[in-house]
């Protein structure tokens, strides 16, 4: 019985441990995610941004 | 020590969320779906956790949050209005003081998912909703999997990470949560990128399915295996090679077999023989109660108005084997029995009206997500995956609690307003995509009455 308890306590800590973990991980990476707030910050950026606004024109050129 | 942890988690959460406000919309659907404040023994059960998280979530939207595409959808005002017609009946409630306690938590159930759809407005919000609903109730499959496979199952004993018998800590509820999350599973699994594919992720996926599968055996919840079923016919729209899949489910289901509690097994074989089950025949005798209750009552009777019933009906027992058996019928009576049904339940406690908004609810839900499942289609060549994909995940997850709250009273379940409000979320960004932005006819009316007083 007393072991019984002891693995289902274990368990109890196993189960929270995992989870929390991951939802601690998760909430981490999106601290540092753009699209979170903003879904434009998540299309891909120009090569070199400041030749963005070049309209029509090669970079190289 | 469990305390100190959870309030080590929470307390981190809510500073993270300064940076990033929506970290507390996250925070809450955890602390809804969890209900850390029961895990813990001490501190943490006097504190107002979900009050505190719910203000931050909302505050933090309001306050401190963009609005750019946050749309208020029909599937919202729905909300509202049962909310509205749900607060109209626990005023007139039969049971006044047992109405108001399961007002206590419906009403803040529902109001989060008539506001969450506001809040995620992004494609990752929406992914990070679906991850942390996925993992808090994997908190409690992953717990209850465990135990069942160190044998601490069985029909009402087996204990998850609260020892209580409501809400998901109930065997059969759990049960249909833990088998309508596993689309989501996949579907993160897959699409996910705040964890990305790999190798890792499906394993922690699998294994978190196979948590989910155990939950009806450890539960002994026979809706449970129901919702299994229903998984199955499900994967066949979604996988490649039905047949293949098909015959390995055949083949998985024989080889776990020998694997199963006999006690397990026995009360399986009683779905067919249903007759002679006690719980099964209080149901249908519960069942026709609330139908001419409602047809007396048509505005329900409140929340808990099942505690008024009392019916007396014959229960066939069988006795004796092969050629001896007889069948002897003895009278039994029941009174204030559950009604073992979510349809009766908003039936009961709503009535006809209740049940329209609540089925309307569903329905559209339903229609809603195969709308995009069809536009999203594999051949079409402008098709969006992820809106495909998370839309046939939330559809699959309605359609297994649909099947898993005939036989369970789970209408009000704040984990059920989470998928209606992940689908309003999908909805309204799928249709912002495909068609920009248009003013709804109300919006478009308000403005054009405005418009002498501007000019």
């Amino acid at each position: 019985m007393l072991s019984s308890c002891r693995t289902h306590s274990l368990i109890d800590y196993f189960s929270i441990a995992l989870t929390h973990g991951l939802i601690m991980v998760a909430a981490w990476r999106l601290l540092f995610r753009g699209d979170l707030d903003d879904e434009r910050a998540a299309e891909p950026k120009p090569d070199k941004p400041w030749l963005k606004n070049r309209a029509g024109g090669s970079p190289d050129a | 020590m469990r305390d100190i942890v959870l309030l080590a988690f929470i307390g981190t959460i809510l500073l993270m969320g300064f940076k990033r406000p929506f970290l507390w919309v996250l925070l809450y659907i955890y602390v809804d779906i969890v209900s850390p404040q029961l895990i813990g023994w001490g501190l943490i059960r006097s504190l107002h956790l979900s009050l505190v998280t719910f203000i931050a979530a909302f505050a933090g939207y309001v306050v401190l949050d963009s609005k750019e595409g946050s749309r208020f959808t029909l599937r919202q005002a729905i909300i509202v209005a049962l909310l509205a017609w749900c607060g109209y009946t626990t005023l007139g409630a039969v049971f006044q003081e047992f109405a108001w306690q399961k007002w206590d938590w419906v009403w803040k159930g529902m109001f989060f998912a008539a506001f969450l759809p506001l809040a995620l407005r992004t494609r990752l919000r929406l992914e990070a909703a679906v991850l942390v609903f996925v993992l808090s109730i994997g908190a409690n499959a992953i717990n209850g999997g465990m135990k069942t496979v160190f044998g601490g199952g069985g029909y009402g004993a087996l204990t998850m990470l609260v020892d209580m018998d409501s809400g998901l800590y109930e065997g059969s509820i759990m049960s249909t949560a833990a088998i309508a999350t596993i689309p989501l599973i996949l579907f993160l699994a897959r699409r996910g990128t705040i964890f990305p594919p790999s190798w890792m992720v499906w394993s922690f996926a699998a294994a978190l399915i196979f948590a989910c599968l155990l939950i009806p055996i450890g539960t002994n919840a026979r809706t449970g295996l129901v919702c299994i079923a229903v998984l199955g016919v499900l994967m066949l729209r979604q996988v490649r090679h039905r047949f293949l899949f098909a015959g390995l489910a055949g083949v998985a289901m024989i080889a776990s077999l020998p694997f199963l509690p006999a006690e397990y097994v026995e009360r399986m074989e009683t779905i067919t023989g249903f007759r002679s089950d006690e719980s099964a025949s209080t149901r249908i005798e519960v069942w026709k109660w609330t139908y001419h209750y409602a047809l007396a009552n048509p505005a329900g009777g409140g929340f808990d108005a099942y505690r008024g019933n009392s019916f007396t009906y014959d229960l066939p027992e069988i006795t004796g084997e092969g050629n001896n058996r007889q069948i002897t019928y003895s009278e039994v009576t029941d009174e204030g029995r559950a009604y073992h049904s979510s349809y009766f339940e908003v039936l009961g406690e709503q009535g006809w009206l209740g049940l329209f908004l609540w089925l309307a609810l569903q329905g559209l839900g339903l229609w809603q997500m195969e709308r995009i499942r069809w536009r999203e289609k594999a051949y079409r060549s402008d098709r969006d995956v992820f809106m495909h994909d998370l839309a046939t995940a939330l559809q699959h997850a309605q359609i297994i609690f649909l099947v898993g709250a005939l036989f369970v009273g789970i209408a009000f379940q704040p984990f059920v307003f989470i998928l209606i409000a992940m689908q309003c979320a999908v909805w309204s960004q799928w249709k912002l995509a495909r068609k920009g932005f248009k003013p709804s006819p109300v919006a478009e009316k308000i403005g054009v009455s405005q418009e002498p007083l501007v000019s």
